[in-house]
């Protein structure tokens, strides 16, 4: 029995002792970078703007249809977070926490909030399933992650109606986002996949970068929504109606671009492209606008 | 007592010897396996970047002056504002946006195989240019500065340098995580172009990429790859950028031709 | 006179269905009854037709629309997990067959107690088309041969009472998915029942030959904003059941309410340009609604809209 005994303790002892793969730790708070397309997530997009976007019909015409007077006319848009898709384009700081089991101090979840209109989302890591499809929606869904090596792969479900990008174009209540977050020192990288049947003809890729930042603040966003302009008469939500947007060439002529380019889609966004696109319709001498956004490391502005 | 503490020994020091190498498996002792051989990862194939972002400042050459998102410095902006591709033509430099702190933005595509056990080579299609990841270690001392410079490259082991990484509840150590980016460093550049509108880099530029693979719920492949451009002469901070490439099913879509400065 | 009885009962039926815009003689079998708790006292449950909103508490039980006539004892099962109370209210949200069809079944489920009677509510207009002649000059029908019809009227602008320890609300929406919707507010709970005023998931049927509108239609939805109030950054607060589809909260209704706005805002003015209603509908004025919320039912949606504004 002596024997027995010896062996079973060293056992247990060689049982708790082997050693396992940890898991990259995210907790902390981040600072977006903005070293890509700066001036559209911060300043905000142009109006038109669909470049980059693998965009259908519909999507395009909705784009067409928006009117930001919406914003301010009907007061149930003015408080909206963002998608917690398009919240990891870096729209504000960041801070990650997670939640560990108290016996085996495995992850359970990581919880971010980001600055702007205090938007919380939590990532489920403990297997759990998704709510069924008649379950409500939020603007943060509900998202879950799994690892894979030192990869956290998240999938992303029940998410409302919000933008793509904040010039219109949307992304819908069925869209399903994956994302791939994985740490090298001090940054963090980000990439976003959003998979959308209602506007997007492809999946959309798009990867930002965080930097850790363990002296910043993020104080909570108080918001109360208020009628700040009066509506005209019989306008209930500015929208332009097809065909009628004046404003969707300023970009092409603005920075020199072939207007089809302009227009997204798929078969913009492939290298092959540039073998087959027009021509633009005018061409400024030298950049006019957000030419040094961005400089030393600060604020984008329009000049 | 001592009996129990001599079982104790015994039994776990098979295992400990068993793991003392950590990282990915291999033989007994050392580091884990680099190159080909330590590959957690399939980087080779053919593979596009469908321009998802920065589309106005990679599609197209953007207009003279235009550094947007970019932290150039003032030393910078004078480069930036006296751009003339032109004299870049004459002075026979047409590839300097295609050195490699700029060529992964550039659109176009990528083959990537071995070229060795311990060299992964990445060709492109936009330029034509060629660069080789060295395995072997750092860039020798007298290095010619190029458009690609040097690269070393490992396979990332985030364990502790030189030792286990820490020790768990018994006498065994611990793996680190499970990595399975490729860091590669590139030195020894040749001045050239973050973007073609003449946004320079200097030839004390250090280039750090992290290429990360991920697939699509589909099975479609991808990689991705964080590029730190750390240059003293013309960014206030570092330029950290992330390009998407997806892997496609054969190669009949790479399309060699040669750099252009417009 | 059994052979009578039974050719007006299937005329009625057929007339309910019909006017649901539903496909006869649907197999239910293979219904399963969904479940999900709302909010408080409140759960949603969905099988084949519209939605049943169940309230529960010392009280007993309320129901909001009873579904189809064949999935009521799969309902009743379901109910009975969530209860054991007495049913003693029902109220209908409007006229169609998938929103009142269970309610003969259901009558004679429910024990009969002269304590706590059955309460059928529904706004007036509902029991005026139940009993109305039915097509082909068929004879109206009456409480006496169906009396899970809504017996217990209102025609006032709302109906309040008490129940299950919180005030409910029965808005009369006038003239929007039919001329007899009503929106329920329980006030304690903070949910909101719409009937098939919003349908996130399909255009709005707005039931002009029942007394629907695109102007009623749009004023309800402005209502049921009005009823709702998130709790932060635009999101819960007030949930809202619909007609058809998943739960929502006030940031769905108004997405919703845009929608139509927009389409009809489109045909206003094409209609000021002169266009017929083929010439509208061939124009696509929803080709970028139509993904989310089903190509079939847009030109309905158009049509309806269409005729709403011009009166033809």
């Amino acid at each position: 029995m002596k024997i027995f005994k010896q062996i079973g303790i060293a056992g247990l002892l060689v049982l708790t002792s082997v050693p396992g793969y940890s898991e990259i730790d995210f907790t902390g708070s981040w600072t977006p970078l903005f070293h890509e397309d700066y001036p559209e997530r911060f300043p905000g997009p142009e109006l038109g703007d669909y470049m980059g976007i693998p965009v259908n019909a519909a999507g395009r015409l909705r784009g067409d249809s928006y009117d930001a007077d919406r914003i301010s006319m009907v007061s149930q848009y003015e408080c909206r977070p963002h998608g917690s898709d398009y919240n990891m384009r870096g729209s504000a700081n960041l801070r990650i926490s997670r939640d560990l089991d108290p016996v085996t101090q495995a992850p359970v979840a990581f919880h971010t909030f980001i600055g702007f209109q205090s938007a919380q989302r939590t990532i489920w890591l403990d297997g759990r399933p998704h709510p069924p499809e008649y379950a409500d929606h939020s603007w943060a869904g509900f998202s879950t992650g799994v690892w894979d090596g030192n990869m956290l792969n998240i999938t992303t479900t029940h998410l409302k109606e919000y933008y793509i990008r904040r010039n219109g174009v949307p992304r819908s209540d069925q869209a399903v986002v994956t994302e791939h977050w994985t740490r090298h020192g001090n940054y963090l990288t980000v990439i976003v996949v959003i998979n959308d049947p209602v506007f997007l003809t492809e999946p959309l890729v798009r990867s930002e970068n965080w930097i850790y930042d363990p002296g910043q603040e993020i104080l909570p966003s108080n918001c109360e929504p208020a009628p700040e302009v009066p509506n005209p008469p019989g306008v209930i939500t500015p929208h332009h109606l097809p065909g009628t947007n004046p404003f969707l060439h300023e970009v092409a002529d603005w920075y020199g671009i072939p207007y089809d380019a302009v227009r997204g889609g798929a078969e913009t966004m492939r290298p092959e492209y540039r073998k087959v696109m027009g021509k633009p319709e005018h061409v400024p001498e030298k950049c006019e606008r957000y030419c040094d956004c961005g400089k030393d490391a600060g604020a984008c502005n329009l000049h | 007592m001592r009996r129990i503490l001599f079982a104790i020994l015994i039994v776990g020091a098979v295992p400990a010897l068993t793991f003392a190498q950590g990282g990915r498996g291999g033989g007994r002792g050392g580091p884990p396996p680099q190159g080909k051989a330590g590959a957690p990862v399939d980087l080779s194939g053919y593979w596009v970047s469908p321009i998802f972002e920065d589309y106005r400042w990679r599609m197209f050459t953007p207009l003279k002056g235009d550094a947007a998102s970019v932290p150039i410095n003032d030393a910078a902006r004078k480069i930036v504002d006296a751009w003339d591709p032109a004299k870049d033509e004459a002075a026979g430099e047409q590839c300097k946006a295609y050195g490699a702190a700029g060529i992964m933005r550039v659109p176009g595509r990528l083959h990537i195989t071995w070229q060795d056990d311990n060299t992964l080579k990445i060709e492109t299609d936009a330029g034509t240019q060629t660069r080789l990841f060295h395995f072997t270690g750092q860039a020798p001392k007298e290095g010619e500065p190029s458009w690609q410079g040097y690269s070393a490259a490992k396979w990332e082991v985030t364990a502790l340098p030189g030792g286990p990484a820490g020790v768990g509840l018994g006498m065994l150590p611990r793996q680190g995580t499970k990595s399975r980016t490729l860091d590669v460093v590139t030195t020894q550049l040749r001045p050239g172009y973050l973007r073609k509108n003449g946004v320079p880099y200097g030839a004390n530029t250090t280039l750090t990429e992290y290429y990360d693979h991920w697939s699509e719920p589909s099975g479609q492949e991808w990689f991705t790859v964080t590029t730190v451009v750390t240059d003293p002469e013309y960014l206030a901070i570092p330029f950290v950028t992330t390009t998407d490439f997806k892997k496609e099913p054969d190669g009949s879509k790479f399309n060699p031709r040669p750099c252009t400065a417009r | 006179m059994k052979w009578r009885a039974a050719i007006l009962a299937a005329g009625v039926c057929g007339w309910l269905v019909s006017a649901a815009g539903q496909q006869p003689q649907q197999n239910f079998d293979n219904v399963k009854i969904q479940v999900t708790p709302v909010q408080k006292n409140i759960y949603m449950l969905f099988g084949a037709g519209g939605n049943v909103t169940v309230q529960v508490g010392k009280d007993g039980v309320l129901l909001i629309d009873t579904e189809f006539e064949p999935l009521v004892p799969k309902l009743m099962a379901e109910i009975k997990k969530l209860s054991d109370g007495p049913i003693q209210y029902i109220i209908n949200t409007h006229v169609h067959g998938d929103h009142v069809g269970g309610n003969d079944a259901f009558y004679k489920l429910i024990p009969k107690n002269p304590q706590l009677p059955l309460n059928i509510i529904a706004h007036a207009n509902v029991l005026n088309r139940l009993t109305a002649p039915g097509p082909n000059g068929a004879p109206g029908t009456s409480t006496a041969e169906h009396p899970g019809f809504p017996e217990d009227e209102y025609d006032t602008p709302y109906k309040d009472f008490y129940y299950n320890g919180e005030p409910i609300f029965i808005y009369h929406e006038p003239n929007a998915h039919t001329d007899g919707d009503s929106v329920i507010l329980f006030r304690g709970s903070d949910v909101v029942t719409t009937g098939d005023i919003f349908t996130p998931d399909s255009y709005p049927f707005i039931d002009i030959a029942r007394g629907g509108s695109v102007k009623g239609e749009i004023d309800a939805l402005d209502h049921i904003l009005e009823l709702t109030v998130p709790a932060d950054h635009q999101e819960g607060g007030t949930y809202v059941i619909p007609g058809h589809g998943r739960v929502c909260d006030e940031a769905d209704v108004v997405e919703f309410r845009d929608m139509v706005v927009i389409v009809k805002d489109r045909v206003q003015d094409l209609i000021k340009k002169g266009k017929t209603l083929d010439q509208v509908k061939a124009s696509k004025p929803t080709e970028d609604y139509d993904t989310e919320y089903g190509a079939n039912g847009a030109d309905r949606f158009v049509e309806a809209v269409y005729k709403s504004l011009s009166g033809k």
